[in-house]
């Protein structure tokens, strides 16, 4: 963290209201890419934005200075987002326990095209395709480079729990992206 | 040997394995790097999930929209608006560079080791060394160049990015390949105990991170915001760094 960050947060702490627009400004893109990438949805990843900022404004007096601003953003961004998911009844499966899984069925259903808004597409679906969990642990660890211990803080799970939703995240993708690495 | 499973080559991918030696046990067999490339080439296919962009008024919209929620003074939120840059958004997939990345790795590992290799060195600690790692290495100095040629390819991909008004796709395919390496040589320092070089690094892979994830989708002020830390004083700590390498180079 910059110490000009640092000396924005501290305000922001203490009721600076320009300080926190300062933080809304800096972070606003980041926590919408974020937000898209858990939902896939442009509207909602915007409320997520707007009420995890609101969260933000109303906890960030006891954010502790030694640990990263952003990760604390992200932290709350991704519980918001669970929320919303929830609450908007598109929840999977959020325990650790997995539903029965067919990867040659899920592959077949993955028709193979060339164009790049094609594999824009699959990507996507494949990405929706998995748990809340295993989306968030391989998003926070893909896009964002969150170390195993950080993610598994942000989702609230242990170490080893988190190692297994990302590994069950990367099989999944894989068997549905092999088609287009092979084209 | 224990079997190397995908979960460990996909913590391998991601730089949280545990055991140092993988990488080179990786690279010394055909069957696991191809196996590992596979694995890199799909993972890099999810690169593809791209946000849609949003524009340089984006943060004062949302400061808008929360403030009255906020409670006080109404925001002193200013309108900026600029023109939206173009969304570049090309997705990338490509079998290039898996390789390097194995090379990368295996030397990676070579040069992380504890102590390193002198040229008198203890041939006891030969014995595990994997094929790729030479006999009578000088793995302090080899660290150095490597790491020194690294600097260099770093230098050149944000220089190009600091001069440039708009992202594009081989930018992206560009700071991937640097984090992944950079991430990698950061563990050979910090294995063989050079901490200030191991900081270096690491406070090089944010801005890596933002440039190989977010720059594309990333608003004009995000995207000024990173080239200014490049250039004001990033750039020349990276100069110096390479400097100061290319002296180890030559005294050791």
């Amino acid at each position: 963290m910059s110490q000009t960050e640092h000396k924005i947060i501290q305000k922001a702490a203490a009721g600076d209201r320009s300080a926190f627009r300062e933080l809304v400004l800096e972070h606003s893109h980041a926590m919408f890419r974020l937000a898209w990438r858990l939902t896939s949805d442009e509207s909602a990843a915007e409320d997520i934005v707007q009420e995890a900022f609101i969260k933000a404004w109303r906890k960030i007096d006891g954010f502790r200075m030694e640990s990263s601003f952003k990760s604390w953003l992200h932290r709350i961004t991704v519980n918001t987002a669970m929320d919303y998911l929830r609450k908007h009844s598109r929840r999977k499966q959020f325990e650790t326990e997995e539903p029965e899984w067919d990867p040659g069925l899920q592959s077949a259903e993955m028709p193979v095209h060339d164009t790049q808004i094609d594999i824009q597409k699959q990507t996507e679906a494949a990405m929706m395709d998995l748990s809340e969990v295993e989306r968030s642990a391989l998003l926070l660890k893909h896009f964002e480079g969150h170390s195993i211990n950080e993610i598994a803080q942000m989702l609230e799970i242990t170490t080893g729990a988190c190692k297994q939703a990302i590994f069950r995240a990367v099989k999944k993708m894989r068997v549905a992206l092999r088609p287009l690495v092979t084209t | 040997m224990k079997h190397i499973t995908d979960d460990d080559l996909t913590l391998l991918f991601y730089g949280e394995h545990e055991d140092p030696k993988l990488a080179a046990t990786v690279a010394d067999s055909s069957e696991l790097s191809a196996r590992f490339d596979i694995l890199s080439a799909e993972l890099r296919l999810a690169d593809n999930f791209v946000p849609p962009h949003r524009g340089d008024s984006y943060g004062a919209e949302v400061w808008q929209k929360i403030s009255p929620q906020l409670g006080g003074d109404a925001g002193k939120s200013k309108s900026i608006i600029k023109g939206w840059l173009s969304a570049i958004s090309q997705p990338r997939f490509s079998l290039a560079g898996a390789f390097s990345f194995v090379l990368v790795a295996a030397l990676a590992f070579t040069l992380g080791r504890n102590g390193g290799q002198s040229p008198n060195g203890d041939p006891g600690q030969i014995i595990d060394m994997p094929t790729v790692a030479l006999q009578g290495l000088n793995t302090q100095r080899l660290l150095s160049h490597s790491v020194s040629s690294h600097l260099e390819q770093v230098n050149v991909v944000l220089t190009q990015f600091a001069n440039s008004s708009e992202s594009s796709a081989n930018e992206a395919g560009d700071a991937t390949d640097m984090l992944v390496a950079n991430r990698l040589y950061r563990q050979a320092a910090t294995r063989r105990g050079n901490k200030q070089l191991a900081e270096f690094l690491a406070d090089l892979e944010p801005l890596l991170i933002e440039m190989a994830y977010e720059a594309q989708s990333a608003s004009a002020a995000t995207r000024e915001r990173m080239q200014q830390e490049i250039r004001n004083g990033l750039l020349f700590r990276i100069r110096v760094m390479n400097k100061q390498l290319k002296k180890t180079e030559i005294s050791v």
